[in-house]
């Protein structure tokens, strides 16, 4: 039993970073519906950007999102504005390819600059936890969680109250239609795209205590990020959210009961079935 | 009096290209990881390699060294290969470091009769399908387990184990040879876990291990995954007689650098800068001065390697039939012992390499078994328990 307890708790913890990843990807498709490919490298970046401060500064990882989160919001901007604009009517497939491309260049330019060498960040609690009835937490993952949850509660916050956010969430319902009530929709996509990166970074910083990194670590995010985006439904924030806890809490069930190396057939065969039963996503509204 | 005299000045003209051509000039292909996740091990072949054309060209052979890479896939090095022998006419063949792409790779070379050493991938079958042209310096995944069970069950009584690898091809094979040479050590096998590299957590699967108690804990993963199985096994409170690491990630200077999770993890290796090969001492103090790093055993099997494969093209010069007999007969001694390609056991062109193990002491790597190779600082066993 304690056992189930214990991966059951760290399923929802890992999961909370997952969410934060998915969230991302949604907001960007719901505005765009552009499936962005590089938005693991964007997590990746914000790794790098974690490391370099923690290395050079000497911040702790937890508090350089306040520096990593608006720098990336201002870089997913700009690339928003140069490129992936041109491409917002063109044919899915070669904004799929801009996509992959950007990503491509980012990982290797990282590479060229930091080496493809594993970084490891080692602070003080990287591998500390809490104890409560024989059941452990880790404390840098109990951390992000709760950080986690602070953001997702500030989105939901600004997705629903604000002027900007209800402007986003119109774009993302009728593009056209939110064009033809005054929304300014190309001011709409640049601060989701730039929202959707900051995220994305803010997922990697998070992270980045208790994971590993290198230039190519995005790639097995930016899959992760697509399933729990599709699963929770195309666009739908509260759907990625809830995406990710299930993909972390099926991952880390998987791995105990099934065996590690059943874990991503645990997490496919979810995903598979309710893709079955609810083509659109958990809470994906259907196209028709 | 002229034809005399203009003989000797196109003589005097020419004799610098005959100097030249006592060094012998050979053709090697280098197929490694350069990209790609296995990257950080694939620099410290590339390293081994760069000195070993020094000290090649040291001796008066001039390598045209042609670098490719396979990004640690086999499709890649399968089309590196068959670049190299088809339209490079390469003499031989040094790498790739996955196993998976080695495995690949040895099929190829009996294909296009071009011969291949492999330095350091470890997976058994490699060389046990009777392979002519594939030549493998290192000792075996099966070694891997062997030295580190031997060496246990001399320090202590330990009575149960638990195996983890990550599916791959190096993994499960060192896993699969963990579990049968335990059997024949009577040790029971608690647990078996599989892994999919990559993963951020692992903690449930150590949780449900730590659940079982065993005596020991068997790992093989490569660099990253080796220290995040060992933090979060400190997060979770696991902890056996003996943590046993089967080389690669567990044998890097990056894992020893983690003190609070690598103290007194033992690692089999094919290799230390500590131990009585002709050279070792004068590679790893080079090899620090050259790259500002620790020397790995990546990186004295891959220097090895180049340098007998140099040497052999050379005698026979340049001929990849000539150079497979030579490898065939051939023995030498260098910073990894004495290297002969051998038949036995069921392998075909397999160095019996004898395999050490090191002790990770305060970020220090030291040679503690088999005892003949001891350096001088005792093992710690058992495993005395973390520290806060």
């Amino acid at each position: 039993m304690s056992i189930f307890v214990q991966s059951l708790i760290s399923g929802i913890l890992i999961g909370g970073v997952y969410a934060l990843i998915g969230i991302g990807l949604t907001i960007i498709f719901g505005v765009m519906r552009v499936i962005n490919f590089a938005h693991g490298d964007l997590l990746m970046l914000g790794m790098y950007a974690t490391y370099f401060l923690f290395t050079q500064f000497h911040i702790d990882p937890f508090v350089s999102i306040v520096i990593t989160m608006p720098l990336m919001f201002l870089y997913g901007a700009f690339l928003q504005r140069f490129f992936i604009n041109r491409v917002l009517d063109a044919l899915p497939q070669n904004q799929i390819l801009l996509t992959i491309g950007l990503g491509l260049i980012m990982s290797n330019t990282v590479m060229l600059a930091f080496t493809s060498d594993y970084k490891i960040l080692s602070t003080r609690y990287s591998s500390s936890s809490v104890s409560l009835h024989g059941i452990s937490i880790s404390l840098p993952l109990l951390v992000s969680f709760a950080i986690t949850t602070v953001i997702t509660i500030a989105l939901y916050w600004f997705l629903l109250k604000t002027d900007t956010g209800q402007a986003i969430r119109a774009t993302a319902q009728d593009r056209e239609a939110a064009r033809l009530m005054g929304i300014n929709v190309k001011r709409m996509s640049i601060i989701a795209f730039g929202l959707g990166s900051a995220l994305a970074a803010t997922a990697g910083a998070l992270i980045s205590p208790t994971y590993y990194i290198f230039p190519q670590v995005g790639s097995s995010f930016t899959l992760k990020a697509f399933v729990i985006t599709v699963l929770g439904g195309m666009g739908s924030v509260i759907g990625a959210t809830l995406g990710g806890i299930l993909i972390g809490v099926a991952e880390s069930i998987g791995g105990v009961y099934f065996g590690s190396g059943w874990k991503e057939v645990v997490v496919f065969v979810l995903f598979l079935l309710v893709l079955l039963f609810r083509p659109s996503g958990l809470l994906g509204k259907s196209r028709t | 009096m002229r034809a005399k005299s203009s003989l000797i000045i196109a003589l005097v003209l020419t004799l610098p290209s005959f100097v030249f051509a006592a060094n012998a000039k050979v053709k090697i292909g280098f197929v490694n990881s350069i990209t790609g996740p296995e990257a950080p091990i694939g620099e410290s072949l590339t390293n081994g390699v760069t000195l070993a054309i020094e000290d090649l060209k040291k001796q008066g052979i001039d390598v045209d060294l042609i670098k490719e890479d396979d990004t640690g896939k086999p499709e890649k090095s399968m089309a590196a290969f068959e670049k190299l022998a088809t339209s490079d006419h390469v003499g031989g063949v040094v790498g790739p470091y996955p196993s998976k792409c080695a495995a690949a790779l040895a099929k190829l070379a009996e294909k296009y009769h071009v011969p291949i050493i492999i330095p350091v991938a470890s997976k058994d079958d490699i060389t046990r399908q009777g392979l002519q042209w594939t030549f493998r310096l290192s000792a075996t995944t099966n070694d891997y387990a062997t030295i580190l069970l031997d060496m246990a069950t001399a320090f202590g009584k330990p009575k149960t184990i638990a195996i983890i690898n990550e599916n791959t091809d190096f993994g499960t094979s060192g896993a699969k040879s963990a579990k049968e040479y335990a059997a024949k050590k009577h040790l029971t096998v608690v647990a078996e876990e599989a892994y999919a590299p990559g993963s951020p957590d692992y903690r449930s699967t150590l949780a449900s291990i730590k659940g079982k108690n065993p005596d020991l804990v068997f790992m093989v993963s490569y660099v990253a995954d080796a220290i995040l199985l060992m933090r979060q096994s400190r997060e979770i409170g696991l902890t056996p007689k003996a943590f046993l690491g089967a080389g690669a990630g567990f044998a890097t200077e990056a894992f020893a650098k983690e003190q609070d999770i690598s103290n007194n993890v033992f690692s089999s290796t094919q290799w230390t800068q500590d131990v009585k090969w002709p050279g070792t001492k004068e590679f790893a103090a080079r090899y620090k001065a050259q790259f500002g790093k620790e020397a790995s055993y990546h990186a004295s099997t891959a220097y090895e390697s180049m340098v007998i494969m140099g040497q052999t093209l050379a005698k026979a010069k340049d001929n990849p039939a000539r150079a497979k007999d030579l490898l065939d007969k051939g023995s030498w001694n260098g910073i990894m012992g004495v290297v002969k390609f051998a038949d036995y056991a069921g392998y075909t062109n397999q160095n019996n390499h004898q395999m050490l193990v090191e002790q990770i002491q305060n970020g220090q790597r030291v040679t503690v078994y088999p005892p003949a190779y001891v350096s001088g600082k005792k093992a710690v066993y058992p495993f005395p328990g973390w520290t806060k």
